[in-house]
């Protein structure tokens, strides 16, 4: 067995990225395609535990941003990769098309206004909708006009980025959990990054540490970034709620919001997203739901869906969005930071990576695969595969995929969720995934085990079974990793 | 694909309800019987509800969860009913098809009737929406219950519970025996919603406070609950200002309602009453979709599990007659709540049906009652009773003796 | 008619009925019990104020298991107060498989002349 300083010395890394949310799997498995060394190393105990789980799971065209910005550049390149590169990688998604309404007439000029924007940066096919045209393409949507977006679209945001870093796995990629770097040092051309599990050597370094980007690129002696949390609340109906939502809607972006405004987005279960709220706040992982947001999510959605006042949630969450503009300072745009460090070359900042990110992620990517190729020579690997390996779905198949699957393993006949129809087989592969992230939480993005109505009220005994026949002791099992745990030992031992 | 199995009766769920309509199904008649239960063993809730109390009315003597259980289990066995745990009934039609997951295999069959018999689900943090973090050590109370009582876990050291719901007050009781520390029980309504003895033996037997008009307002801490923050609420449940309370703990408690799990039965087409958020029954416990019967906390909540084999036996006898070519006589007379009254059940009968008996649950607690059936018509009183004291916790029963002709109310005067 | 105010108030828990039960004291000094449905109703809340006595119940793991667990309770009511000393004898209880429901685990627990019992069977 290698210990950690043999490792040290043993592996010096082509490329390290520091980050595993949509944006650093994205880099990973884009350059997976080359012939490099790589490591990913994640602070969390899974993957997408910073913003990438936290949003609207919405791939957008790219009407929102201004022209000629990277946001801009980015989202449209983004945009012509990700609903192939979702299908390659065997991740649910759908180009659901999107309204943006406006509920008083007066706000026309406005939707003229993103209409005449998107049109600056490419977006394709956008159109002015009169009233029926609205209750055409939505039935559940309010507004006298609308601006349709016909390609815009819905995925699953961590499964996305599960799913990107499992392919980088498949093509080599290393994957470390449970990492923060706490420590970078510059010596013999190589950056070596310190973290509980070990100092890793590497030639090449990605910052995409999300809102940590950076403190992270602090650690690399370079202190010109500064990101600004925004907490972003939700709430989300049950998949039954009796309300069928074919496309996101959302209200011409209010002046007075950070964001986007409060919108509302189907998920690919039928689950309805409300949200996001959007508020300053001083602590980056601070992702707590409060009493005043959550009326004004009601608030709003009574105005943008009535129907929405009589269904119930099952679950409120929140995100993070790194923000680079202060509450203070309105009128500057944050665009997104792609850049090599001048300071420290070799070293390449990810940073202030908010929406459009997920859907730009792909096109950043390959931006840096690009800076990267320009220093060195990037050969393709010929065993590259940009696949990964698809996990099946209990509750997506029909009768007679179902008969042979228990017959081959009786694992599938066993129901371990009965909300979402999870067999027993999905969670232990969901715990036997490559990169070893064994949490509640983990299962739960993989095989959606506790999602539903009851919110693991059913689940979570049978998950605990499961995951002490996987060999994982009691007292080690959490919600999250870190100090999440869920029992403190047997009560009778 | 073809269902090319059939049974005269398939009972879904394998608890209190579901145990007793096997057995009320083969009592009347019923031939070939399936019951199945999603858990490795027959019993539902009852495995995990080691404290006694049950069993005073079905058994005469007061026995606990396991052991009613067990004494119903082997009357089933003792007949010929199939009994398939550790299967899952995933789909319900109209025409009473099941689809079916177990190890041994995924088929369907087809059912002459069915009971649902599926029990309850417990309302969760987020329905009743506590602001704040999502740490771990946030349990509903009969997760905990599964947990402490069949999995020999430790889920903490000290504890608040949330809501005054049976299981959660025997939690209390449960996790003081452990030597959990549980620092208070706090209630939003003005009275405990679950039974006054589980209240003195549970709490009032340990000094646990119960606090009443008072709620969880926020949970604290990022990784394992730190804390909760409690207040005090007013008339419109609202926390009220300046009344709160940070109390450490490592584990919150949930007991805040049962839920009856009707998926299946919205997938059949049974329609649900928004008062039990049960099926809408006639005095046969048959839903509205033919064939489909319903009985136990399914059809509504019980404060005791015997009401709940009580009702099983009946939709069991129902479910065979039915099975066995007996018509549904089918529900045109409504019975509605009056004032005072949460719900009555059955909501509808068949005109000209008498003796049946009704349950009922009042709104809130009332002393010295009289309850009434009348006739919406004709003003007849169909029915009456006197009660010292009526608790919502509890579910009380009415007898209606005369042949009903008409739409009827039940009320409930001071 | 008595009129002096209550010792205590409480509710009857031999049954789910609950019958609220008011306990005074009369001219004698005896108790008097108002409020009971039934026969049961006055020894009860008399031997509640004087003597209050509980079952309990609780579970254990199989010996040689960690969570086959057997649940146990009292074969018959106990002095409250020996509740948690009973719970200390429990605690030490690993019953062999197989367990038969009502199988007696610990007899006269503490002298109190109550068996611990077996609530469940487990097969070995």
């Amino acid at each position: 067995m290698l210990t950690v300083m043999d490792e040290t010395k043993s592996s010096v890394y082509d490329v390290a990225v520091i980050g595993g949310g949509a944006v650093g799997c994205a880099v990973l498995r884009e350059l997976s395609r080359y012939d490099l060394k790589l490591l990913l190393l994640e602070r969390e105990a899974d993957l997408a535990e910073g913003i990438s789980k936290g949003n609207s799971g919405v791939i957008h065209a790219g009407f929102n941003v201004s022209a000629g910005s990277l946001k801009a550049k980015t989202n449209a390149a983004g945009l012509g990769m990700i609903y192939g590169l979702a299908a390659e990688l065997g991740v649910p998604h759908r180009k659901t098309g999107k309204l943006v309404v406006a509920l008083a007439n007066a706000d026309r000029s406005r939707l003229e206004e993103l209409k005449a924007d998107g049109d600056k940066n490419g977006v394709q096919d956008l159109e002015i909708v009169d009233e029926a045209a609205i209750r055409r393409l939505e039935p559940l949507a309010r507004g006298h006009w609308a601006l349709y977006s016909p390609h815009t679209g819905i995925i699953s945001p961590y499964e996305f980025t599960i799913a990107l870093a499992e392919c980088a796995g498949q093509n080599g990629a290393r994957v470390l959990l449970e990492a923060p770097v706490e420590a970078v040092d510059f010596r013999g051309g190589l950056f070596h990054l310190s973290t509980p599990k070990g100092t890793f050597a590497a030639r090449r370094v990605v910052n995409s540490a999300g809102l940590f980007s950076d403190e992270v690129a602090r650690l690399a002696g370079i202190d010109e970034y500064r990101v600004f949390p925004y907490r972003g609340e939700y709430l989300i109906t049950d998949k039954d709620c009796g309300l069928r939502l074919g496309l996101p809607v959302y209200p011409v972006p209010p002046r007075d919001d950070p964001g986007l405004g409060i919108h509302i987005t189907p998920t690919l279960e039928g689950n309805i997203i409300l949200g996001p709220s959007a508020e300053p706040v001083d602590d980056k992982r601070d992702v707590s739901s409060t009493r005043k947001a959550m009326a004004r999510l009601k608030a709003e959605a009574a105005r943008l869906m009535p129907e929405l006042s009589r269904v119930s949630f099952i679950r409120s969450y929140a995100g993070i969005r790194p923000k680079l503009v202060d509450a203070s300072d309105k009128d500057r745009f944050g665009d997104f930071i792609v850049e090599e460090s001048a300071l420290r070359p070799g070293w390449i900042n990810l940073v202030g990576i908010e929406s459009p990110g997920l859907t730009a992620a792909p096109a950043i990517a390959v931006m840096v695969a690009g800076m990267i190729g320009a220093k060195t020579d990037l050969r393709p690997k010929p065993e590259f595969k940009p696949e990964r390996l698809r996990r099946t779905r209990f509750a997506a198949l029909g009768d007679g995929e179902r008969v042979g699957l228990v017959a081959r393993d009786a694992d599938w006949g066993e129901m371990v969720c009965r909300c979402e129809h999870v067999a027993r087989a999905e969670v232990v592969a969901a715990l036997r995934n490559p990169f070893g992230a064994k949490t509640m939480d983990a299962v739960k993005r993989r095989t959606r085990c506790g999602m539903g109505r009851c919110q693991g009220g059913f689940c979570t005994p049978r998950i605990v079974e499961i995951l002490q026949d996987e060999g994982m002791p009691v007292d080690r099992i959490t919600k999250r990793g870190g100090g999440s745990r869920l029992f403190y030992g047997w009560l009778k031992g | 694909m073809e269902a090319n199995e059939t049974h005269d009766v398939v009972v879904i769920g394998g608890g209190p309800a579901g145990l007793a309509a096997a057995l009320g199904a083969r009592r009347a008649g019923a031939g070939k019987v399936l019951l199945v239960e999603r858990d490795r063993t027959l019993g539902g809730i009852l495995n995990q509800c080691v404290h006694d109390g049950f069993g005073l009315f079905l058994y005469n003597e007061t026995i606990s969860g396991p052991e009613y259980a067990e004494r119903l289990i082997e009357d089933v066995v003792r007949e010929p009913i199939k009994v398939e745990t550790g299967t899952m009934v995933l789909d319900l039609g109209p025409d009473r098809v099941l689809r079916i997951n177990s190890r041994a295999g995924y088929r369907l069959v087809r059912a002459g009737a069915v009971v649902l018999a599926m029990g309850c689900r417990e309302r969760t943090r987020e329905m009743i929406e506590i602001p704040g973090t999502r740490p771990a050590g946030v349990f509903t109370a009969g997760s905990a219950q599964n947990l402490v009582n069949l999995q020999n876990l430790r889920i903490g050291n000290a504890a608040v519970v949330l809501g005054s719901g049976d299981i959660g007050l025997i939690m209390a009781r449960r996790l003081t025996f452990e030597g959990v520390a549980v620092k208070g029980v706090f209630e939003i309504m003005p009275w405990a919603s679950g039974l006054e003895r589980n209240v003195r033996q549970c709490l009032l037997d340990f000094g646990i406070p119960l606090e009443l008009r008072s709620t969880v307002v926020e949970i604290r801490g990022r990784d394992r609950v730190e804390s909760v923050v409690v207040a005090k609420v007013d008339d419109a449940l609202g926390p009220v200002a300046g009344t709160e309370s940070v109390i450490p703990c490592d584990t919150l408690l949930l007991s805040v309602g049962l839920i009856p799990e009707n998926e299946l039965s919205k997938r059949a087409g049974v329609a649900l009453s928004p008062f039990t958020g049960g099926a809408v029954v006639d005095q046969t416990l048959m839903t509205s979709v033919p064939g489909i019967f319903s009985c136990g906390n399914v059809l509504h909540i019980h404060d005791v599990a015997d009401w709940a084999s009580y009702e099983g036996f009946a939709a069991g006898e129902s479910a065979a007659r039915y099975a066995a070519g007996e018509k549904a006589a089918g529900g045109t007379v409504r019975v509605s709540a009056g004032p005072n009254v949460k719900y009555v059940l059955p909501q509808v009968l068949t005109a000209g049906s008498a003796g049946v008996e009704w349950s009922f649950r009042t709104m809130r607690p009332l002393r010295n009652v009289q309850v009434v059936v009348k006739g919406k018509t004709t003003g007849k009183v169909y029915a009456r009773k006197k009660f010292g004291r009526l608790l919502p916790s509890e579910l009380q029963k009415i007898k209606v003796r005369p042949a009903v002709e008409e739409d009827l109310e039940v009320s409930c005067h001071e | 008619m008595n009129d002096r105010p209550a010792l205590d108030r409480l509710t009857c828990v031999l049954c789910p009925v609950g019958c609220e039960l008011e306990i005074r004291k009369d001219e004698a000094g005896e108790l008097d019990v108002q409020g009971n449905q039934c026969d049961k109703g006055v020894p009860f809340a008399v031997e509640e104020i004087l003597h209050p006595k509980r079952n309990l119940a609780t579970s254990v793991p199989v010996r040689g298991t960690a969570a086959t667990m057997v649940s146990v309770r009292l074969s018959g009511p106990v002095p409250r107060e020996m509740i948690f000393p009973i719970l200390a004898e429990i605690a030490r209880l690993r019953p062999e498989s197989p367990v038969r429901r009502g199988q007696v685990l610990i007899a006269d627990v503490l002298g109190t002349g109550v068996d611990v019992i077996a609530t469940r069977t487990v097969e070995s």
